[in-house]
C-alpha cells in the first residue's frame, strides 16, 4: 500500500458525522431517475408517461451516444416526467409495484473459477470474464445501464468505450466528507469487489484503489486490495486529486475513475444478470448523528431526509454536490444528503465579532484556537468583491492550481493561458470558492471554463 | 438591535430601485452592511463558505494599526511638548497629539470617502472596504505639521489616480496610500521634508525637528556617534520617542502590528520577513564597504531597521495584497528587494532620505512582472493537460 502525499486541502470541523450502523429503509411508493447528476448528458427519452417499466428497462439514453442507457431501478408505471428550464429532463418518476420484475441478462462469471452457473454452461451461451470479448462486455454494461459508472478525465464525462485509459482509479470514499463508509459498502461484498477489479483489468493495465487513512480501520477484509492510501483532509480521496498526484505523463490525463459502490454494482450485475437496486446512503445534519441507510435506488429525498427545519438547504455534497429538494429523488451518482441551515441572518457588526463558533481557514476568528465543530450554515458570509490576490485559494487548492490567476485568464478570454496554468487539473472540489474572502465563485468560473473547453473540443 | 434594523428597512425603498435617493444607494448600502453583515444563501457550490470576508480582512489591518496610531498620537504631543520646552504627561501628550492628528485622519477619511462614494455612484458598484485601510495609512505617513488642505489634496490624488482610475480596489497597480504620500512629497517638499517633523511652535534652541535619517556625521565622526549626539539613541529610535511621521516612529509598535498581521495571516509573512532580511543583508554589505563612516552606509542593520518608516512600510504598506505579488516566491523577492532598495536609496541618494516609500512604490510596479515569472515557471513544471 503506497501513501499519496497531499499537502494542501482542508479538514473542516463539521458536525453531523454519521455513525457506523446500517438501517434498512422500506421501499418507497415512488422512485425517480434523475438526470441532474449526469455530466454533459443530452437526454433522449425512451418511455412515455403511464408506460409500464421493469427493473432494467431503459428510460432514456444520451443523444451523444445512444448506446449509453439509463435504466429503471424498479418495476412499475412511469408516473411523471419532469422537465426543468429549457425543457431539460430532470427526472423520470416511477410508481413502484409490489412485485419486482426485471430484465434478465445472462450471468458472466469470474475467470478461472470454472464454477459458473450450470444453466449457462449447458446452453452454450455462458461467459466467463476470460472468454467474453471486450466489446461484448462493454455492450453488456451499456445495456445494463452501468457503463456510465466509469468516468473519464479531465472533464469527468462518461467514459469513452473506444479509449484505453492509462489507469483506472477506484475510490472507496465518496464525494462528501461524510459519504458512506467504505467498510459498510464493502464488508459483505469482497467477492463482488474483487470481480469488479477483474472487469476493470479488461480496460486498463493499471488499476488504482484508493482509501482514506481514516477508513482503513474498518477495512480489514479488503485492505489487501487497496493500492494507495490518501490523507484524511478533504478532498484528498477525490479521484481528480489522486490522478494529479500520481500522473507522470500526458497520456494519463485521460484516465478513468469509478466509485467503489458502482464497481460493486457493475460486478453484481454481471454476476447475476440483474440490475442491482439497493444502495447505501448517509444523511448529515448538524447536531444530529444519523446511521447509514440501505435504500432503494432513486429513493425520494423526503423519505431519507426525515423532518427538516425551516430554511434548510439539502445538498448532495456540501462542497461539490448539487442542491436538491424534498420533492426530488436521489441520483445514480449521489449517496449523501446534507441538511444545512440556510437561514440568511444579518448579524450586527458581523465583520468584527470574535467568532468562537465560526470555523474558518483563516486565523482571524477565535475559533482557530479550538478544535470543536463550529456553526456551519449555507450562506455566503459577506459580499462579492474584486480579487485582492490574497492567495487563500492557492494555499488551499489540492492540485496546486492558482485559481485567482486562472480566473483572470478566463475572464480575459486567454483560454490558452488558463490551460497552461493547469485549468484541466481542477477537480471541482469547491475549496477555492469556500476560502475566498472576496466571495468570488472561483469553482464555478473554473468549472464552466473547463466545460466550455471540453464541449468545444468534442 | 431591532430598532436599527427597522430604520434601515424603512428607508431601504428610498435608496434602492426607483427611490428618491437611488443615486446614493452605495452610501446606504455601505452604512447598512457596516452594521449588518449580509449573508445571502448559497446557490452555487460549495454550499458552505468560510466566514472571512473582505470587511473583516481590511478591519484587521486597522486593528493592527491601533498601537501605531495611539503611540503616534502620544508621540506627536510629546515631541511638540519637548519643542516647546515642556515635558507633558501621558494624558496631556495624548490630548495635544490628538488635537494635531485627529483632524488629519478626519480629513483623510472624509475627502477619501467622498471620492469613493462618487465613483461608486457613477459606476453603480458597491463601496469597497479597501479604503478603510488607505484612509488610515495615509495620515500615519504624514508629519503632524502638514496643512489640512494638503491632506485633502493628497488623499484625492491617491484615491482617484492611485486606485479608482484603474477600476477600484483590487485593480490598482500602486499602493494608494503611498501614491498619495509620494504626490505630496514631490509636490510640496516644503511641507514634507526638512525640519517639519514636530508639530507646534519650536521655542527651544538646539531641538532639531528633522528625522534621524537626515543626520550625517561630521568629518571623521561615525554615524552612530552622530545619531546619539543628535538625540537619536537606538532605544529611542526603537521605541519611537523621536520626530517623524505620525505613525512611523515606533519600530516596536510597527513590529507589534506586523506580528498581529502575520499571526492572523492577513499580512503575508513572506513580504515582511523577506523585507527585513533584505534590509539587514544590504545594510551589512554597506557596512563592510570601506569609507562612508559618517554616512548611513555605516549605520548597520539595527539603526536601519529602527529609523525611518521601514518597518511601518514593510508591515502595512508592502503587505497590501493588491499591489504586492500574488505568488509566494514573488512575495519573497518583492520583500527582499524593498529592503535592499530602502537601504540603497538611503545611502546612495541623500536627496531622498526616506527610501522606503520609493522602494515600495518601485517594487509595486514590478509585482506583476514577478508574478508573471513565477506563474510561467510553475506552469512549465506542470504535466500539460490540454
Amino acid at each position: 500500500m503506497e501513501k499519496i502525499k497531499v499537502s494542501k486541502g482542508f479538514t473542516p470541523r463539521l458536525a453531523g458525522k454519521p455513525d457506523y450502523s446500517l438501517i434498512t429503509l422500506p421501499d418507497p411508493d415512488t422512485i425517480g431517475v434523475s438526470a441532474m447528476d449526469i455530466p454533459f448528458i443530452r437526454p433522449k427519452l425512451l418511455v412515455k408517461e403511464n408506460d409500464r417499466v421493469r427493473t432494467g428497462t431503459p428510460l432514456f439514453c444520451d443523444k451523444r451516444d445512444k448506446s449509453i442507457q439509463y435504466v429503471s431501478p424498479g418495476t412499475g408505471m412511469v408516473k411523471k416526467i419532469l422537465f426543468g428550464e429549457r425543457r431539460r429532463l430532470q427526472e423520470v418518476v416511477i410508481t413502484l409495484d409490489k412485485l419486482d420484475e426485471f430484465i434478465q441478462f445472462d450471468p458472466i462469471t469470474g475467470s478461472g473459477t470454472g464454477s459458473g452457473p450450470e444453466s449457462s454452461l449447458k446452453s452454450g451461451r455462458g461467459h466467463t470474464l476470460n472468454n467474453i470479448s471486450k466489446t461484448a462486455l462493454i455492450d453488456r454494461l451499456k445495456q445494463g445501464g452501468l457503463w456510465q459508472s466509469l468516468r473519464q478525465f479531465p472533464a469527468k464525462d462518461t467514459a469513452d468505450s473506444s479509449h484505453t485509459p492509462a489507469m483506472i482509479i477506484v475510490s472507496l470514499n465518496g464525494n462528501d466528507i461524510f459519504s458512506p463508509h467504505p467498510g459498510l459498502l464493502l464488508e459483505k461484498e469482497k467477492p463482488a469487489f474483487e470481480f469488479g477489479l477483474e472487469i476493470l483489468k479488461k480496460f486498463s493495465n493499471r488499476i488504482i484503489v484508493t482509501a482514506r487513512q481514516g477508513s482503513l480501520g474498518r477495512l480489514k477484509t479488503i485492505n489487501t486490495l487497496i493500492s494507495h492510501l490518501v490523507p484524511d483532509s478533504y478532498p484528498a480521496w477525490d479521484p481528480g486529486v489522486v490522478l494529479y498526484h500520481l500522473k507522470k505523463n500526458i497520456k494519463e490525463n485521460t484516465s478513468w475513475c469509478i466509485g467503489a459502490e458502482h464497481l460493486v454494482m457493475m460486478a453484481k450485475f454481471l454476476l447475476t444478470g440483474r440490475f442491482p437496486v439497493k444502495k447505501i446512503v448517509t444523511v448529515t445534519k448538524p447536531g444530529d448523528q444519523k446511521p447509514h441507510f440501505l435504500v432503494h435506488q432513486g429513493m425520494p429525498v423526503k423519505a431519507i431526509a426525515g423532518s427538516l427545519p425551516k430554511d434548510s438547504l439539502i445538498t448532495t455534497g456540501q462542497f461539490n454536490g448539487r442542491i436538491t429538494n424534498k420533492e426530488s429523488h436521489l441520483g445514480f451518482f449521489e449517496n449523501t444528503l446534507n441538511i444545512i441551515n440556510g437561514n440568511e441572518n444579518e448579524e450586527l457588526f458581523g465583520f468584527i465579532r470574535p467568532g468562537i463558533d465560526k470555523p474558518s481557514v483563516s486565523h482571524t476568528f477565535l475559533s482557530s484556537l479550538f478544535t470543536n465543530p463550529g456553526q456551519v450554515d449555507g450562506t455566503l458570509h459577506g459580499e462579492i468583491r474584486a480579487c485582492i490576490n490574497c492567495s487563500y485559494c492557492e494555499n488551499i487548492c489540492p492540485n496546486d492550481l492558482m485559481p485567482n490567476f486562472i480566473m483572470k485568464a478566463l475572464h480575459s478570454d486567454e483560454i490558452e493561458d488558463a490551460l497552461e496554468y493547469g485549468l484541466l487539473d481542477c477537480c471541482r472540489c469547491g475549496l477555492c470558492s469556500y476560502a475566498c474572502p472576496a466571495k468570488i465563485e472561483l469553482t464555478q468560473i473554473l468549472s464552466s471554463g473547463m466545460d466550455s473547453h471540453y464541449k468545444d473540443k468534442a | 438591535m431591532k430598532p436599527l434594523k427597522k430604520l434601515f428597512d424603512r428607508y431601504e425603498a428610498d435608496f434602492t430601485g426607483s427611490g428618491k435617493y437611488k443615486r446614493l444607494e452605495p452610501l446606504f448600502d455601505a452604512t447598512r452592511t457596516f452594521f449588518f453583515l449580509p449573508s445571502p444563501g448559497n446557490t452555487i457550490l460549495p454550499f458552505i463558505r468560510d466566514h472571512l470576508d473582505l470587511k473583516r480582512y481590511m478591519s484587521f489591518v486597522l486593528i493592527a494599526l491601533v498601537p501605531v496610531l495611539i503611540f503616534g498620537i502620544y508621540n506627536t504631543g510629546y515631541q511638540s511638548g519637548l519643542a516647546a520646552g515642556e515635558t507633558h504627561g501621558i494624558l496631556n501628550s495624548l490630548l495635544i497629539g490628538a488635537g494635531y492628528v485627529l483632524p488629519i485622519i478626519l480629513v483623510s477619511y472624509g475627502v477619501g470617502f467622498f471620492w469613493e462614494i462618487l465613483f461608486a455612484v457613477i459606476r453603480k458598484h458597491k463601496i469597497s472596504e479597501g479604503f478603510l485601510v488607505t484612509g488610515m495609512l495615509f495620515p500615519l505617513t504624514l508629519p503632524a505639521s502638514i496643512p489640512l488642505w494638503q491632506v485633502a489634496l493628497g488623499i484625492s490624488f491617491g484615491v482617484v489616480i492611485g486606485k479608482e482610475v484603474f477600476g477600484g480596489t483590487g485593480r490598482n497597480i500602486l499602493n494608494p496610500a503611498l501614491t498619495a504620500r509620494a504626490f505630496l512629497f514631490f509636490s510640496y517638499p516644503v511641507s514634507m521634508s526638512g525640519n517639519i517633523w514636530v508639530a507646534g511652535k519650536t521655542t527651544v534652541d538646539g531641538i532639531s525637528s528633522a528625522t534621524a535619517l537626515a543626520v550625517t556625521g561630521m568629518e571623521g565622526q561615525s554615524i552612530t556617534k552622530a545619531l546619539v549626539d543628535s538625540g537619536f539613541s537606538l532605544s529611542d529610535l526603537f521605541l519611537g520617542f523621536v520626530p517623524g511621521s505620525i505613525g512611523e516612529t515606533s519600530a516596536l509598535c510597527c513590529l507589534l502590528g506586523a506580528v498581529f498581521l502575520m499571526v492572523t495571516r492577513i499580512g503575508n509573512f513572506r513580504i515582511i520577513l523577506g523585507g527585513i532580511a533584505g534590509l539587514v543583508v544590504t545594510s551589512i554589505i554597506f557596512y563592510f564597504i570601506p569609507g562612508g563612516r559618517e554616512s548611513w552606509a555605516n549605520a548597520g542593520p539595527l539603526y536601519h531597521l529602527s529609523a525611518g518608516g521601514f518597518l511601518f512600510g514593510i508591515s502595512f504598506m508592502a503587505t497590501d495584497p493588491v499591489s504586492a505579488p500574488g505568488t509566494n516566491p514573488g512575495r519573497w523577492v518583492f520583500g527582499f528587494l524593498i529592503g535592499f532598495l530602502t537601504v540603497t536609496i538611503r545611502v546612495i541618494n541623500p536627496a531622498f532620505v526616506e527610501g522606503t516609500m520609493l522602494a515600495i512604490l518601485f517594487m509595486n510596479v514590478f509585482a506583476p512582472l514577478l508574478d508573471h515569472g513565477v506563474v510561467k515557471y510553475k506552469a512549465s513544471k506542470r504535466i500539460p493537460n490540454v
